[in-house]
This record gives C-alpha cells, structure tokens and sequence, in this order.
C-alpha cells in the first residue's frame, strides 16, 4: 500500500495524546492510526485507558495534549459535525425519560431527519426488539439487557460512520450480547462501519476484528502480556505488529 | 364556641351564594400569585440552570446566599419594594404602588430563590452520562439545553408547586406593596388579616377555607410530581 493510499484509507490518527484526570495521566498514545470500515479491539485491564480512548475518539472530551485528526483534519469537541458521523455506546448507557421509540429517534430529530417511524421500527428489529411490543415502552420498564439493545438501536438508527461500543455486552445475559454483537457487526456489513469495540470478552474481539490493541495503565502495550492471543492463529500477522506503526495492518 | 361555628356556617353560605366580596379577593389572589409565579419561572429558570449546570468561581458562595434567600421574611420584600415603588423611589415613575403587578414582583422575589435553589438541585442531580450521552446521538448546545430542561421536568414542576405555595400564602408582600384595596388589591391573605381584625370571622373562615383548598390541590401535585422524581 503506498502512502497516498494509505493516507486516504485513514480514518482517525491520533498524534502525541495525552489524557490527565486530576494531575493523573490516564491515556498516552504517541501515535495511532485507525482505518476506515476496520475493527479494532481494544482489550486489556479496567483501568487501562479504553474507555478514556474511546471518549477521546468520539469528541465527547478534548485531549489534554496532542491532536486527533478524523478524516483528514484536526478536530476537537468543538467540531459538532464530527459528532453526527461518530457515535459511542457506553457501557452503562444512559436513557432519555422518555419511550423507546422516542429514546431512538432523538439523534434523527436533532438532524432533522424525515422518515423517523420507519427508521426507527428498523433499527428495533436490528437488535431484536419487537418495534410493536417496545415501541411504546417506558424506558424505567426494560430490563438492563433491553436498555443496552434500544441505546445500541438509538445509535444504530443514525448509521454513523463510526461506532464505539464500551464493553457493550458486560454483564448482560446471553441472549442480549449475542442480539449486540450481531447488531453491531451489521453496522459493519450494511454501511460499512468503521467499529472500535472495547471488551474483555477475547473470544468475541478475535472472530471478529482486523486488528487488537492492549491497552494498559493508559498505553497501547507493544508487548502484551497475554501472548496467547498473539499467537491465535485467527489472528496471524494481524495481531498487532508494534504500535507505533503508522498504518494499521489489515 | 358556638361563634366559631356560626362562623364556619355563614362562610358555607358566602361561598355557596358566590359572595361578590369573597370572590374578589379570591380572583384577584388567584391573578396576582400566577403572575408571580410566571414571573419567577421565567427569571428563576435560566438562573437556576446556570447555577447548577456551569461551573464558575464563586459558585458555592452564591448557592449559600440563594439559600439564605429561601428563609427572607415577606415583610422584609415589602419593605424593599415599597421603598422602590414608592412615589420617591428609583421605580417611583412607574406607578405600581397598590396595584396588583406592583404585588407580584415582590412576590416574584419571594419566589425566586425557591425555583432557582431547586432548578439547580435537580441540574445537579441529573445522571452524569445525559451530557456525553446527547453529544453522542449529535445534538447540538441548544438542543442539550433543551433537553436536559426536559429531563428535569418534574424538579421543574416541584419547584413551581412549592413557589406558588409559598406565594399564595404569604401575607406580608401583600399587605405592605397592595395596601389591601376593597375590590383591587386585596388578596385572600390581607383579606382574613383585615377580616380577623374586625371580628368578621365568617369570611376570614370562607376565604381560608378557599386557601385550604388552593394549598391542598397544590399539595396533591406536589405528591405526583415527587413520585415521577423518585421513579
């Protein structure tokens, strides 16, 4: 792959970021690049700066150093536009007070967007939610691994560019982690989403991404300790190949 | 004894015979405190959102003086706006003395620190992932405004309940800012004040049990609103 090539194929690249909470470094990554419609685990311990990475990838907060650069140019929290391309689902995430189908088309009602109902009943059947049976449901009245499945809906709806997903099956039952995964791969598959997905579930990370990064005490580790993964034969040379390379190996 | 029931008797007979006098006080109690309340809603609002959204220096130091406010007497508001409507006061010229919207800006600032203290409480207590949360899904300033103020809907809505409750029941604002004018500014508070004083006891009982049911219909929203809260 030639550079210009190379260059167009990024997506994200992110140069000397650095992340402190209260005088404490958090994150530092010297340099990384994340291609379009690639999938990239994150693994490692809690603590170890995924979620940081992730905030900091979907410019809900700003570095305290460093630039991120998303599709060519520098951007920050203060690029609203970059937002309605990049989305993030917490692991624990947060719901509007309001109905399912309301709590799904509020990303589309901020766009401006037309078609909502539709649009909406699509994204349910996605994660496998009933639209004439969870529609019309309070939020308070779902069960956790129902939450989950109608905020990965919420942000499925607006078919973004990007999905990061926080541990996005962590404690939730069988049933709802498998609906998640296979949701969040057709985001892959149907418009050709580029997924960053943290978790801990190593099984799940190996079938299904191009590339895994572990990440602790805030860096992407060149040399993880859990070498067994390295040597996956799913993997192969995509395991990662250093982490101060500059394109991802896909 | 027997006065006393004498009394509630003809206080049934004044209500249920739509006594003009009674109703006037209760028409205009019922204009001037929704007045009031609008008022300190659409000041109290806004400031109550700044102070418990935004983080600024000096923060701590006005949430205690908006506290501290929430305990001012209503005799004290009297005496300030009065000095202000007066005719030699700085709002002199506007002609408000004795008149039912000069009333309602002393209520207004009865009400004020009652909404703000609360709109910020409930600001503050919102879940910290709403804010990254609309971010996410793309929304933009205006519309996290917006709908963080709808997430804190029912706050919003304790927070006029407990304004008008104090509004509708407070005597002194009315009394020193209104001047307790027959068939103008007098309220149902001034009213049994004046009517107690007299030795009238029948309509200082029919409008208090007018009040009663104000506070009582007040109370039971509160209740409501306070379990969609807690839910």
């Amino acid at each position: 792959m030639t550079v210009q090539k190379a260059l167009r194929a990024d997506l994200f690249r992110l140069e000397q970021v650095r992340q402190c909470y209260g005088g404490r470094t958090v994150l530092e990554v010297d340099s990384l690049t994340i291609c379009r419609h690639a999938i990239i685990g994150l693994a490692g311990p809690n603590g170890g700066g995924k979620s940081t990475l992730l905030r900091v990838l979907a410019f809900i907060e700003d570095p305290a150093t460093g630039i991120v650069i998303f599709e060519g140019r520098p951007c920050s929290t203060r690029h609203g536009d970059v937002r309605k391309k990049v989305t993030l689902l917490a692991q624990e995430p947060y719901l509007l007070d309001r109905s399912v189908h309301a709590n799904v088309a509020y990303g589309l009602s901020v766009r401006g967007d037309t078609n909502v109902g539709e649009k909406v009943r699509g994204a349910l059947d996605m994660v496998g939610l009933c639209p004439a049976r969870f529609a019309k449901r309070a939020c308070h009245e779902l069960s956790g691994g129902e939450a989950q499945r109608v905020a990965l809906a919420a942000r499925l709806v607006l078919r973004p560019r990007v999905l990061l997903l926080d541990e996005p099956t962590a404690s939730l039952d069988a049933e709802s982690a498998q609906r998640i995964k296979a949701a969040s791969m057709a985001a892959r598959r149907d418009w050709g989403a580029t997924l960053v997905i943290a978790s801990h579930d190593m099984a799940w990370l190996k079938s299904v991404c191009d590339q895994i990064l572990y990440m602790q005490g805030g860096r992407i580790h060149p040399d993880p300790p859990v070498a067994e993964f390295a040597k996956s034969a799913k993997l192969g040379n995509r395991w990662i190949q250093g982490f101060h390379t500059d394109f991802a190996v896909l | 004894m027997d006065y006393i029931l004498e009394a509630v008797m003809q206080a049934f007979r004044l209500l249920s015979s739509g006594d003009a006098e009674t109703f006037s006080a209760v028409w205009a109690t019922i204009c001037v405190s929704t007045m009031s309340v609008v008022l300190t809603l659409l000041v109290g609002v806004p400031l109550g959102f700044f102070l418990g959204y935004a983080d600024f220096p000096g923060k701590r130091p006005v949430r205690t003086l908006v506290d501290t406010l929430l305990s001012i007497p209503t005799v004290l508001i009297g005496l300030l706006v009065y000095a202000l409507l007066t005719r030699r006061g700085p709002l002199g010229g506007l002609g408000l003395l004795f008149t039912l919207p000069g009333i309602a800006i002393g209520q207004t600032i009865l009400g004020l620190p009652i909404v703000v203290a609360m709109t910020a409480t409930g600001v503050e207590a919102l879940d910290k992932r709403l804010n990254p949360t609309l971010l996410t899904l793309g929304a933009g300033p205006r519309q996290i405004l917006m709908t963080t103020l709808w997430e804190t809907r029912f706050s919003l809505g304790l927070a006029a309940m407990a304004a008008y409750g104090r509004i509708v029941s407070e005597v002194g604002i009315s009394m020193m800012v209104g001047g307790n004018i027959k068939w103008h500014t007098r309220t149902i508070t001034t009213a049994i004040a004046l009517e107690t004083g007299k030795g009238e006891f029948a309509l200082g009982i029919a409008l208090g049990l007018i009040l009663m049911l104000l506070a009582f219909a007040v109370n039971l929203a509160t209740v409501g609103l306070r379990k969609r809260v807690k839910r």
